[in-house]
Formats: structure tokens, sequence, C-alpha cells
């Protein structure tokens, strides 16, 4: 059976794509951001959410202040009848490049166990690319 | 009267079966079960009002994440991201329990983002069991008070349910049939070992729509297509067709035919010609085209029996270049396969061939195919028969059908199973007569609606780069062949030589004279 880029991708490539994502800091934010990327305007209660990704419901509402808090996600004010929200997913930002490379590599078993791996030893910054050198210069 | 504001679908053939749309502000039901096209009918609504008339359309799911919508939407190459980019669709996805509370609120955040792109469609994927109530007046109650949400709003919506009871034939009813406006059933039924979906509009208040079951399909690039049932009724105007012009008629294309069938065939008449196979009914049919050809009239031969290369190398063989006319533009071959035809597709395949080509001249070959494909018994392959009939007579085209007889010698009907010879306006027979140890070929005019018909057997021969010719009564072929003047029984089976005297009497008295 033939590897998939996802299957190959070196330690280093990982850290790289989790660098420009910083944004992405545990499983949890993982795997909600891929939920997101798959239903970019859900209309759910958080309880919803929580059920659908499979994560409790303290990690899950961590996750969604972050995106929030970096640009990633809109979520629509608290009505007076009724739980439900609209999370609206905007990868417009500057993250979102980084992030749909990411979710592109989880998207295989192997892809994101090595991704999870990678967060898990998460430690300095990688070797910055020739490309990060000038951004950080500029 | 002022006209009915009327949402139109978009839809291949559904507006026209819908007698132009959907008036807007209807709830639509779309029901059928599993697989039979439901969300596919329901993404196409949202997709042709967005892309096609300005009206913006918001999808709601509940099982199927978006992603996979929009990757099936490509398929049909319908680009609902760009859509969603450029604010003209928004797909939502949510839960039961949230819509319904939803489209309870004032303040509902799922209608505040429809109004947000001024959405005027909704289609909500899969409302079963979003009531609840199991059938009773609760459910009823429930269904009501959802739909008024969306008449607040004054969205057309399309809501899809699953309804497994209609894949099966069992009747019953779901309680939001009766509060819906339109209800759409969509079917998946076998026919023999094959699947044909159809489509059905149940009710749809506050306009006419033709009645029946049409047949559909989900075409890779291009969506659904809806083709009007076969029988459904046609415009007035293709039965009045008939009346256009009984004067002028048109050459066979055969040497020595057209002085039994008074001159020619009628414009708009239709012409059946029976004879077992290998008799030249095809061959007749390539000399009718190519003779329209030669007068400058575009001719059209549909074969369900022989693919188009066959059919140009038969033509050949009897000294016509039909590919020389098709690229002139003059004649055009068709051929389909006959497995598993859909009658109301086909039909509307030749509607739209006779529509766009315009052929005066159309030989179809061959009737007993499309028998032994729709089945002679019941009522389609008559309707569709007659269908075809009006079709050609609204055209004003003189059409010749190819019926195969399975009788090698003789006949003892003229179409066996195919109740129809009253749709038909000639009959040609053609059949083989045993002579010594020769099979002669004759043809019979059988019937010639409104004509003196001579019905005398005439000697037919087929010959090698020449094609079909019809001989002179009393030409002697060869030396030991007498003609078949001097015959008597050629068609019932039981040829016997005349006496010479009676000979020399049918001579005199010239039989040739048409029966009035």
């Amino acid at each position: 059976m033939p590897t998939s880029f996802n299957d190959q991708a070196q330690p280093e490539q990982i850290k790289r794509l989790l660098f420009r994502a910083p944004v992405i800091q545990s499983a949890c934010d993982l795997d909600l951001m891929a939920f997101l990327h798959r239903h970019p305007r859900t209309l759910l209660t958080s309880e919803q959410v929580s059920a659908l990704v499979g994560y409790n419901l303290r990690d899950i509402a961590k996750s969604i202040d972050a995106f929030i808090e970096v640009g990633l996600l809109e979520r629509t004010a608290q009505g007076s009848m009724h739980a439900a929200r609209m999370f609206v997913l905007l990868l417009d930002g500057p993250q979102g490049g980084g992030i749909s490379a990411l979710l592109e590599l989880s998207s295989t078993r192997k892809g994101r166990q090595h991704i999870l791996e990678a967060l898990n030893t998460r430690g300095s910054p990688p070797e910055a690319t020739p490309e990060l050198r000038l951004v950080k210069y500029v | 009267m002022p006209a009915p504001d009327l949402v139109k679908t978009g839809i291949f053939g559904l507006d026209e079966i819908l007698s132009g749309g959907i008036p807007r502000g209807n709830v639509i039901l779309l029901e059928g079960a599993i697989g039979c096209g439901k969300t596919t009918l329901g993404v196409e609504f949202i997709y042709r009002g967005a892309s096609q008339f300005d009206e913006p359309g918001i999808i709601v799911l509940f099982e199927v994440s978006p992603d996979k919508i929009i990757r099936d939407a490509q398929g049909f190459g319908w680009d609902l991201r760009e859509l969603e980019r450029t604010d003209r669709v928004r797909i939502v996805f949510t839960s039961r329990e949230v819509l319904r509370q939803e489209l309870q609120q004032a303040d509902s955040v799922l209608l505040e983002e429809a109004a947000k792109i001024g959405a005027r469609r909704i289609f909500i994927d899969g409302v079963a069991r979003l009531i609840g109530g199991n059938g009773t007046a609760e459910a009823r109650s429930g269904f009501h008070v959802f739909t008024e949400g969306l008449h607040r709003e004054r969205l057309t919506a399309a809501l899809a349910i699953e309804a497994s009871a209609y894949s099966t034939g069992q009747n019953g009813m779901l309680p939001e049939e009766s509060i819906a406006d339109t209800v759409i059933r969509l079917r998946m039924e076998e026919n023999q070992r094959a699947i044909t979906r159809s489509l059905e509009i149940v009710k749809s208040r506050g306009q006419d729509y033709q009645m029946g079951r049409h047949t559909f399909r989900i075409i890779d690039g291009r969506g659904l297509q809806v083709y009007r049932r076969v029988q459904a009724p046609r415009p007035s105007s293709r039965d009045r067709a008939a009346a256009y012009d009984p004067t002028t008629r048109i050459s066979t294309g055969i040497p020595g035919m057209d002085e039994i069938v008074n001159g020619g065939f009628f414009i708009g008449s239709t012409t059946v010609v029976a004879g077992i196979s290998g008799v030249g009914k095809s061959v007749m049919g390539l000399q009718y085209i190519a003779e329209g050809a030669r007068r400058g009239e575009r001719g059209l031969m549909l074969s369900l029996d022989e693919q188009v290369q066959q059919i140009l190398r038969n033509a050949d063989s009897i000294g016509l270049d039909l590919g020389r006319e098709m690229e002139r533009g003059l004649i055009r071959l068709e051929y389909e396969p006959p497995q598993e035809i859909e009658v109301d597709a086909h039909f509307h395949h030749i509607e739209q061939l006779v529509e766009e080509f315009k052929p005066k001249r159309v030989v179809i070959d061959s009737l007993s195919t499309y028998g032994s494909t729709l089945g002679t018994q019941g009522r389609v392959f008559r309707d569709f028969f007659h269908a075809l009939v009006a079709l050609m007579k609204e055209h004003q085209i003189a059409a010749v059908y190819n019926h195969e007889n399975p009788e090698m010698l003789g006949m003892a009907s003229m179409m066996g199973d195919f109740a129809m010879s009253s749709l038909v306006d000639n009959i040609v027979l053609m059949n083989w007569a045993e002579l010594g140890d020769t099979f002669r070929l004759g043809m019979t005019i059988a019937k010639m609606r409104a004509n003196p018909v001579i019905r005398t057997t005439r000697e037919v021969e087929i010959l090698n780069g020449q094609g079909m010719r019809v001989l002179p009564r009393e030409l002697r072929i060869a030396a030991d062949q007498h003609p078949f003047s001097t015959y008597v029984g050629l068609v019932s089976r039981a040829p016997e030589r005349r006496h010479i005297r009676e000979q020399n009497e049918v001579k005199d008295k010239s039989l040739d004279k048409p029966v009035e």
C-alpha cells in the first residue's frame, strides 16, 4: 500500500506547521478545529459540540475561547430563550494557512498521531526556515 | 388576475411539470426512501436559486457534514463554496432540537442568518423526527408551528423527509403531508432487474401541475433531469397539427413504389412497414431518407437495432453515401441501445432531436424492438407510440416505422400483439413467397388511410449497389420465373399459378385499377 505524504511527514515539518498555528495546543484543539473545518457554520449548543467532538465541556469551552481570541472563530451571543449559538470558522486570518495545512496532515490516522506526538513534546520553536526568517526580520 | 408569483426550481424538466414553478412561500415536502435523490434535489433547488435567479438560500443539515455536500455538489458542477464566499448561500449544520426551538423564537439565530444574505429559499435535509409525536395530532401541531416560522420569513422551503414506505408501493400518509403546500414524492422503482427513479407531484397548492410519475435521472456534471411522463397531455397544438396539409406527398425513394402508393406518403403520415427479418425494411428506410436528402429534405433515422457505422456500411452496399449527406447536415443517424430504455427520457431525446434537427422524414427501426423492451402488454408501449405519432404529426413529418412480423411466409396478422393499427395511416407488408425452389419478395399495400389502394402484391428486388425497386407487374425477371401477376394466394401462403386463360383475363381487366 503506498504511503501518503501525511504518513511521511517529518517531525521538523510538523513542528513548523504547529509554529505557524500556535492556537493548536492540544488534541481537543486539533479535533475541534477539524470538526469546525468540516462544519464551518454550526448552530449548536456547547454541550452538543462537546458530544459530537468527544471531549468534555470544559476543554471544548477552553478551545472555543482560544479560537475566538485569535480571530479564527466567531460566535453569536447567547439568546434569551435558547442555548444554541452559531459558530462560524474564519480561516482568512494569519493562522488560517497553517491551520489548513495541519488539518490536511491530520486527515490520516498516522498524520494525526504524528501531530499529537509533536504536541506532547512541544518545546522550543523549530529552526527557522528562510521564509520564516524573512518574516522575522521584516 | 395577476400572474402568480412562482419560484422557478431551475431543475431541468421540473418547472415544466409544475406549470412554471412553485408558488412563492410554499412549504415543499420532498419525500422518499434513502438514496432516491431528495438531498440532490434540495441542494439543486438552492444552487439554482442562488446562481440563476438571484435568490440566495440556506441549506440546513443535521447528519451530513457540509464538506460532503460541497464535495458532492462539485461533482454536478455546482460551486457551493464560491456561493458561500459571495454570501449567496449559507450551509448551516445544526441539530433537530435546536432547529425546532429556532423556528419558534422571535430572535432566531438561523432566521437572522437567512436575513443577513437576503435568503428567499431554504432547504432542510431530514425533517423526519423533527416534530416527534409519531403521526399524532401532536405531531401535526408541531409541524404546523415549524412551518409558521418559515412563513413568517417568507421563505420558500424544501424539506426532505425519509419515507421508506413509498419505495415499496405501500400507501400511508405522513402527518407532514397535510400541512405542506407541495408534496413531491421520489421513488426508485424496480423494472425487471433495473431501477428507475421517478418523481410525482402529489399535491401543490395554488397551481396546476402534471400528475403521474415522471422519470428522472441524476447525471454527473449536471444534476437532476426530469422527463415528463410520456403519457402526459401535450399541448393541444400537437393534435391539431394533423390537419395542416392533407395534400402534399413525398416520394418513397423506391423506384416503382410511388405509383402503388398514389405518388408517395402524405406529409405528417404514419407508415408501418411490416415483414420478417431480412425482407428489406431497413433498406427501404435508408432509401427513403436518402431520397429526402437528394431533394434537400432533412431525414432522421433512429435505430435500436444497428449502430451508426453498421447503418452506413449497409447504405454503402446499396450505393448510398449517407456519410456525405450527414456532413451536409441533411441526414442524421442515431443509435440507442434498447436495453433498459427509460421511456420518458427516451421520448424526451426524440422530442429534442425533432425540435432541433427539424427533419421532414423520420425512420424508426424498429417498433418490434420497442415492443420487446417496453412490453406490448399494458399501456406503456401504446402510449409511447401514440405520443410519437402525435409528435411527428405536429412537426409534419412523414414517419416510417419498421416492424418485424415473425411470420416468414405470408401473414396471418399485420401487427401481431401490437394493438396500434388504428394509429397508423399506411401499412406496407413485405413478405416472402416460395415459388418453385426460390423465395421471392413481395410488397402489398394493406392500408392507406384516405387513399384509394391498389391491393395487388408486387414483386420487389434488392440488388447490390442499387438497392430496392418494385418490379413492373408483368415483368418476367428470369427465363424460368413467372411474374407475380400469374399467381394467386401469394400472401395467404399458398401460391398457385393461374390458369392460362385466367392470366389473359387478368391482363385484360388490368387489376392495377385502385380499389376505392
